[in-house]
């Protein structure tokens, strides 16, 4: 059993803001601000706020900028530029965290996390398998088994993840729950709509408020045949999170439905925001915005470029299989 | 800090990690004994408990052996537990803030429900309950206590500056009447522990603190434990049932504390606790029994930390409640018992009460402050030359 994700959310904000006060009143630490950026990412990626990623990446550049000799300020900046899909210069950061003296068993964990973002599996698995002989707590537990999804052995992955699910001892959701929606990540990439269901479904049973999971979990509903349920689901989150996605999976089973008014409205809403999210951050939402044009969007060569663009920054299967999709031949 | 920040899950989760424990008869009404835990530190406006976790308070009966001087406690086999859980809230209150209910079960087995931050609390017949955001009653001079242990020399000022200044934290306070609830206990003197335990039918220890600065100082890394130079016990010792050690660790415990109370000994150049022929340390038996020990017949001392300790070890009856209050300076007593024995003058951090003072009357710990010091959350290093590099890289210590 974790704590209910009501509580654990109440208390990440409560912590966020008295944190956020002090930075601005006080003088936290080097480490107190980096914590700071990894809450705020964390609260982003759980309620679905692209605001929350921006913030903690404009926060972990200004730590850089101040302190410029502490490793951990490269680090933070290094997993916020991972983040938004600028994978050189958080090889870079992390490259100068090393050379500042950062500790080598987390700075192999950051770049094992740009490899595996990279498709560069076997450097990620390397090093991942190194911190599962050296220590198999939950998070390395997790990570391999993470690797082992991205590379397609969903079996490995599966028996690692059980592995770090049996090894939590704590009472934090955030871990299980980000687990629990990784699990049903694989299967819909397997095409398992069932088992990714029942993983989504646990994963927003045990945090209520996990947008992504809820996202997917919609998508995965509307596959499984319950139209009704997916919007339902979707509505609230296209509404009120800054992520597109939403959005457009929303416009993409309305359409389907019949729905065509409101469709166009949430595709019109989708496209805006995908405008301006590509003229910010184009390498972090060219797979996204490609998935857009692709289907609701109705702009196949645009949706061509976007993947082409995606491609050359990562060779992962999904990529390439986001080029095959929109009419390309990628290479490889 | 006493136990704050202690262990990797109260890291993660602030809502399970205790901060300080402590035990005293009422001061403004005798007859009841007030227990209180304090959980998550450096709390903000807003924090709730884990409705995933039982925070408890266990009771036990002690007796002092006969025969003169004893090195530690003869513990009962009775517990009069104390058990709070809390619920997922549900509803908000006009201001928008979740409303938190939570029950506490009595050691006669009643139990009582209350909402947090009620500064009314809840009563049963024989308790009154109270949970919620407070200030943390904590008070030392955290950067001088780290000084003195990791350069081994005393290096405190005559003005010293409370490291938990400004800090709140959630609290949770039961005051029980003595007759109903301990009554049927043969004797006075009971052991209090704190512990956070997962809910459900098999609970799980998460923390558990007794004594003041127990895991976090006693217990840390000094580069002098022989047996194990690089480990760090916490997690192993927040694992334990403060009653009964498992014997798996206990000689790693055991080396720890001989090692680490011979170093503190001799930090003001004397030794005042010879080692026993096989490297025993006298005071080794007793924080191995990591709990508090209060006599609920004597009435209210504010500063009577330790005390029943020192008669035990002395073979002399003890003449105060023991025990902890909110406004006891139990780092100062702590660190002169372990350093001078009594042999001298008493040490002092220089911090002599919190930045206000706790109150006589329920729910007895101070209203919380309203703008609070909300610090990031990482592990206290175990190895006290490492806490000192920590606060030296914020500002807080000489290099």
């Amino acid at each position: 059993m974790t704590t209910a994700g009501v509580i654990a959310v109440a208390n990440l904000e409560a912590r966020i803001d008295g944190q956020l006060s002090r930075a601005i009143e006080g003088q936290p630490t080097v480490r107190e601000r980096a914590e700071l950026v990894e809450l705020i990412a964390m609260r982003g990626h759980v309620l679905g706020r692209i605001a929350d990623a921006e913030r903690a990446a404009a926060l972990a550049d200004a730590l850089v900028g101040q302190e410029p000799s502490d490793a951990r300020s490269f680090v933070a900046r290094a997993r916020m530029r991972g983040a938004l899909h600028q994978f050189a210069p958080a090889l870079a950061d992390l490259d100068t965290a090393a050379a500042l003296e950062g500790d080598r068993v987390d700075l192999d964990a950051e770049r094992a996390a740009i490899y595996q973002a990279l498709g560069r599996y076997d450097e990620a698995l390397a090093i991942r398998r190194r911190a599962v002989d050296r220590r198999a707590d939950f998070d390395a537990l997790a990570a391999l088994a993470g690797v082992y999804g991205e590379r397609g052995e969903i079996d490995e992955a599966e028996r690692w993840f059980e592995a770090a699910t049996h090894r939590y001892r704590g009472t934090s959701p955030f871990p299980l729950a980000i687990l629990e929606f990784q699990r049903g990540q694989l299967w819909m990439e397997h095409d398992d709509l069932r088992h990714a269901h029942a993983w989504c479904d646990a994963a927003v049973r045990r945090l209520p408020a996990y947008v992504p999971a809820n996202g997917h979990l919609a998508e995965l509903d509307a596959a499984l045949g319950n139209t009704a349920a997916a919007i339902a689901r979707l509505r609230p989150l296209a509404l009120t999170s800054d992520d597109p996605d939403y959005a457009t999976q929303l416009a993409r089973i309305l359409g389907n439905t019949g729905r065509t008014e409101e469709a166009q409205t949430w595709r019109g809403r989708a496209e805006a925001r995908y405008d301006e999210l590509l003229a910010r951050h184009h390498d972090a939402y060219a797979d996204h915005a490609a998935e857009f044009w692709l289907t609701i969007g109705d702009d196949p060569q645009r949706a061509l470029r976007l993947a082409r663009q995606n491609l050359s920054l990562r060779q992962t299967p999904r990529a390439r299989m986001l080029v095959r999709r929109s009419g390309g031949h990628p290479p490889g | 800090m006493s136990d704050h920040n202690n262990s990797p899950r109260g890291v993660a989760e602030p809502a399970i990690d205790i901060a300080d424990n402590y035990v005293f008869p009422s001061p403004s009404r005798p007859g009841q004994l007030v227990l209180v835990m304090t959980v998550f530190p450096n709390a903000a406006p807003g924090v709730l408990f884990s409705d995933a976790a039982s925070y408890r308070f266990r009771v036990r009966p002690v007796t002092i052996p006969a025969g003169g001087p004893g090195s530690r406690f003869e513990v009962g086999a009775d517990e009069y537990d104390i058990t709070c859980t809390f619920a997922a809230p549900v509803t908000t209150d006009d201001g928008g803030n979740s409303v938190q209910e939570g029950t506490c079960r009595l050691p006669n087995g009643a139990t009582v429900s209350f909402r947090l931050n009620d500064e009314r609390g809840a009563e049963a017949p024989g308790a009154r309950v109270f949970a919620g955001l407070r200030m943390d009653p904590l008070f030392n001079d955290s950067t001088g206590y780290v000084e003195t242990l990791a350069t081994r020399r005393l290096s405190f000022q005559a003005n010293g500056t409370n490291g938990a200044d400004g800090w709140d934290v959630l609290g949770i306070v039961v005051e029980l009447d003595v007759a109903t609830m301990l009554g049927r206990a043969p004797e006075t003197l009971f052991a209090v522990a704190a512990e956070v335990v997962t809910a459900g039918k098999f609970p799980v220890r998460l923390e558990r603190f007794g004594r003041a600065f127990v895991k976090g100082q006693l217990l840390g890394e000094y580069g002098v434990d022989t047996v194990n130079r690089d480990l760090d016990l916490r997690e192993l010792w927040n694992q334990e049932d403060p009653f009964e050690l498992a014997p798996n660790y206990l000689g790693a415990y055991r080396a720890r504390l001989n090692a680490n109370l011979a170093v503190m000994d001799g930090i003001d150049g004397k030794t005042d606790w010879p080692l026993q022929p096989d490297g025993t340390h006298p005071l080794t038996e007793l924080y191995l029994g990591d709990y508090q020990v209060v006599d609920v017949a004597k009435p209210y001392a504010e500063d009577s930390y330790l005390e029943i300790e020192q008669a035990l070890l002395q073979g002399r009856p003890h003449a105060t409640c023991g025990g902890r209050s909110l406004n006891d300076d139990a780092g100062d007593t702590n660190l002169t018992f372990i350093i001078t024995g009594g042999n001298g003058p008493p040490i002092s951090d220089g911090v002599e009460q919190a930045t206000v003072r706790a109150s006589d009357g329920f729910p007895y710990l101070a209203p919380p402050n309203p703008d609070p010091v909300v610090a990031g959350r990482a592990l206290a290093p175990s190895k006290v030359a490492d806490q000192l590099a920590f606060l030296q890289a914020a500002g807080l210590a000489s290099r």
